[in-house]
């Protein structure tokens, strides 16, 4: 057994005591769903200046 | 006086022995009590039977919220009678001139209390402001529905008492003797021929007295059990909010401090105390005058009316709201409240009488409910937003629930396993354990897979990140609406709780993404949805990562491919490193293991070079704040208007005690990492602590001791100033071939260069840029192509990093994303 944060709303809760896995509630695993096909859920994109590292590398030979 | 007519009065007159007036006015009422017992305490079972001993109770609690009393004691005797003392007043014991003038007897005060129905303090206000009970029937129906009663009552420093069978009086208001004591004490063992079971049970007063207790602060009241030996004594200061404490004490609160408020407002007094917890349930007590409405009321209705509207106002002028706004009831999830009222004249209405009906009270509470809530969350934004958005997530659900029920329900739906999305591009076989869904970033990367596949067992389902840019104000990349419901319908396993894995159409469901950032944030997204929404299919090891290379090597006569830099750049360093030599400057030439030895020193170092100088601290500018030990400082100190270096903790421990003990006092540390222009130090706290740690400098010193062993110092790793017509200062040699290099940090690249020579290094951008057959070649062929399988830890890594990616909260983020920058393969599962 172990303590989990739910998704949805970030209370901890035992994961055998969970009906909806990874989620604290079947609520909760709803409101995930519902954001999801409502295309609420999305990563960040910031301007990211490590991006160019990873190859500086090989365009200092060049 | 009444003790005169006590001495006087012959012993234990039968009360019927003579016919009066105030007999028949007796009986009348006695008769009516005992014929009709619901009438005045709701039924004879259970129930009604222990509502005898509340009625003695709230007289004591009347007692002790008018200040008069403080401790109330209530016992169970071994006989099956109640026993209820407190050290209040104590009931008058004097003739009473109005009741002895309509009876035409000498009667006391205590003789009216226990055996004249509507007798007593609580119909004027002047004894008591406001008063529990039920109706005021109080005590007089507890001794007519007793098989015998007892008071004894301590006053003026004496003892008087009364006995009763039935209600009858067996004997006047006799004085027994002197007392210190003061107050009340009541013994009553309920009538078996009324009651259809008189065995009180202890849980159940338990309840009431403790609640009592919660609902009268401060009251302390002692319970003790003759029959079983069990007892407590209830006592709290704070009240009703040690009561929704009570209340909450087995679920989780969702933010600190009981909200707690308390008025009167045109006689009507009330005491709320709020707090929200995660539950999803709503938990309400009201009461009115300690009555426990449970059918609620007015006040009950006035104070969800000002709760709602105050949190939807709070909500729309924050901007919390998208599309949903919650209604009453999305705010009632997880609430716990305690509403206590006191109202002069209530009036009960329902089916049990437990219903305020006073229209007043209504407005009273949201008007007064209104104010506070609308200041107090004013003043506390934090809780305010935790309330509120608890709120939105329960009006969220409502319609995810909604929706969901809705999608079942429609069989052509996505979630009820419709048809097949037009994007696939399905395998032939429909042996399951067999075939293989690859999920592939970008259309025409999904163009190549489909011209590489394996078209007997390998589907390709292209998928589409879309930027859009409407989320939180930052710029956001979601998997389309289409795209879930594609996987969905083409896993064919369904979602949530109506998952069935053995129904999904594929064995193996593979992620194919590009290997950059991009990339790595829809492979993020794509396996936090599967955590999610399909957890069933990760937990049973159907998931797994598709594991492109990163690039294409094309030597003499064969290609082949590299999967990640890191590996690259070893081959590459490899190849220099054959017969590689470099001439120091010094006359020292290194080669073979030495050489292998110093490139290994230096790639250790390389990224950390690169970390420290993103910061914006060049090597030669850190160079000169060395230490006489010749280590770089880790750890940038700012206190105040000062700047300090230290190399190591125990300097920077010394500098801060020392600093600790000038200004007297523990050192205010800065909210922000770096200081600000306003934290210079003009606060009253004096200037505030800001420690930067420059985690980088760590390996750079561990590479620099390397480094000296080998006979470099810091110098060596910084171009100098030289003319030009010198000798390079340094050389690295192959073979023939001679690079000069003007310091040694320009080695590494020099001999990657020098690796390359011969070899054609292609980076793929993306997926997209390797046709159908390398596709197939590399990632796509079960015999050449790596696959990893997520297992539950990578999954919940990536849903932990999604929480972290989508986060409001944009400190965890920045921090993450340094503690990665280095490693970017981790953001890679």
């Amino acid at each position: 057994m172990a303590t989990l944060q739910c998704p949805t709303c970030d209370v901890p809760f035992e994961s055998d005591y969970s009906p909806a896995m990874p989620f604290c509630s079947d609520r909760c695993r709803h409101v995930d769903l519902g954001r999801w096909l409502n295309e609420e859920h999305g990563v960040t994109i910031e301007c990211d200046p490590d991006a160019e590292h990873e190859t500086a590398w090989m365009e200092e030979e060049s | 006086m009444a003790e005169d007519q006590h001495s006087e009065e012959p012993a234990a007159p039968q009360a019927n022995a003579e016919y009066t007036p105030e007999d028949l006015q007796h009986l009348s009422d006695l008769e009516h009590v005992r014929k009709r017992p619901a009438m005045y305490i709701g039924d004879t079972t259970g129930r009604g039977l222990h509502h005898l001993v509340y009625e003695v109770v709230d007289n004591s609690i009347d007692e002790a919220m008018a200040d008069f009393a403080s401790n109330v004691s209530v016992v169970v005797n071994n006989d099956g009678s109640v026993t209820v003392e407190d050290d209040g007043r104590g009931i008058p014991v004097d003739v009473h001139e109005q009741l002895s003038e309509e009876t035409g007897r000498e009667i006391s005060t205590l003789e009216g209390v226990m055996t004249v129905l509507k007798f007593g303090g609580k119909f004027e206000k002047g004894a008591y402001q406001t008063s529990g009970g039920l109706h005021g029937v109080g005590v007089t129906v507890v001794n007519f529905l007793s098989q015998w009663c007892e008071v004894e009552v301590f006053r003026d420093g004496h003892v008087y008492q009364q006995e009763y069978e039935r209600g009858i009086p067996v004997g006047p208001v006799r004085r027994v003797g002197t007392t210190k004591k003061v107050g009340t004490k009541t013994t009553f063992k309920p009538d078996s021929q009324v009651f259809q079971t008189t065995k009180f049970l202890y849980d159940m007063l338990y309840k009431r007295l403790q609640e009592l207790a919660f609902l009268n602060r401060g009251v302390r009241i002692k319970y003790h059990d003759e029959r079983n030996g069990e007892g407590e004594e209830f006592c709290y200061e704070r009240g009703i909010i040690e009561f929704v404490e009570h209340l909450n004490r087995a679920s989780e609160p969702i933010h600190g401090e009981v909200i707690y408020l308390t008025g009167e407002t045109d006689g009507v007094g009330y005491e709320i105390a709020i707090q929200y917890t995660a539950e999803f349930t709503e938990n309400l007590h009201s009461y009115v005058n300690n009555i426990h409405t449970i059918e609620g009321g007015t006040h009950v209705s006035g104070f969800r009316a000002a709760l709602t509207r105050t949190l939807n106002n709070y909500g729309k002028k924050e901007n919390m709201f998208k599309d949903l706004v919650p209604t009453g009831d999305d705010f009632r999830e997880g609430l716990t409240v305690v509403i206590s009222t006191r109202i002069p004249q209530p009036q009960f209405e329902g089916q049990t009488k437990t219903k305020l009906g006073n229209s007043e009270v209504e407005s009273i509470i949201t008007m007064a409910v209104g104010d506070f809530l609308g200041k107090y969350l004013e003043e506390n934004p934090r809780v305010a937003k935790t309330l509120v958005r608890k709120g939105v997530l329960a009006a969220e659900a409502r319609e995810a629930a909604r929706k969901a029920k809705k999608a079942l329900r429609d069989r052509k739906s996505v979630l009820g396993g419709g048809g097949l999305p037009g994007k696939l591009r399905d395998c032939s076989s429909r042996e399951m354990e067999l075939c293989e869904l690859y999920l592939v970033e970008g259309d025409s990367a999904g163009g190549s897979a489909e011209g590489g596949r394996l078209r007997e067992y390998q589907a390709i389902l292209p998928l589409r990140g879309k930027i859009i840019n409407a989320y939180k104000s930052r710029e956001s990349k979601v998997l389309e609406n289409l795209e879930v419901q594609s996987m969905i319908q083409a896993i064919g396993s369904g979602i949530g709780d109506e998952q069935d894995i053995a129904k999904r159409r594929y064995g193996k469901i593979i992620i194919m993404t590009d290997a950059d950032v991009d990339g790595s944030h829809i492979r993020t997204l794509l396996l936090c949805f599967f955590y999610r929404q399909m957890y069933d299919l990760v937990a049973d090891g159907h998931v797994y990562v598709a594991q492109p290379p990163l690039f294409r090597v094309k030597a003499k006569k064969k290609t082949y491919y590299v999967q990640t830099d890191e590996e690259m750049k070893t081959q590459l360093l490899n190849r220099g490193l054959e017969d590689a030599s470099f001439d120091s400057g010094n006359g020292h030439l290194v080669e073979g293991e030495e050489m292998r030895k110093l490139s290994t020193t230096l790639a250790s170092m390389e990224d950390a070079l690169l970390a420290l100088e993103r910061r914006g601290i060049s090597l030669r500018n850190h160079a000169e704040r060395m230490d006489e030990n010749g280590k770089l400082p880790v750890f940038h100190v700012f206190l105040g208007r000062q700047e300090r270096w230290f190399s190591s903790r125990a300097d920077l421990d010394a500098f801060l005690q020392k600093q600790e003990a000038e200004a007297g006092h523990e050192l205010a540390v800065g909210d922000n990492a770096e200081p600000t222009s306003d934290s210079a130090g003009n606060g009253q706290q004096g200037p505030e602590l800001h420690i930067i740690e420059l985690h980088e400098v760590r390996t750079i010193n561990s590479a620099m001791s390397e480094l000296s062993e080998m006979g470099f110092d810091i110098q060596s790793l910084i171009p100098q100033e030289r003319t030009g017509v010198e000798d390079p200062r340094y050389v690295l040699r192959r073979g023939e071939h001679e690079s000069a290099l003007e310091d040694l940090r320009s080695l590494l690249p020099a001999i990657r260069a020098a690796g390359e020579k011969g070899l054609q290094v292609t980076r793929f951008k993306g997926l997209g840029e390797m046709n159908a057959e390398e596709l197939r070649e590399t990632t796509l062929d079960p015999d050449n192509r790596t696959l990893v399988k997520v297992s539950m830890r990578d999954a919940g890594a990536a849903d932990e990093m999604f929480r972290v990616l989508m986060g409001d909260k944009v400190e965890p983020r920045r921090e993450f994303i340094e503690k990665h920058a280095l490693e970017v393969r981790n953001l890679d599962v």
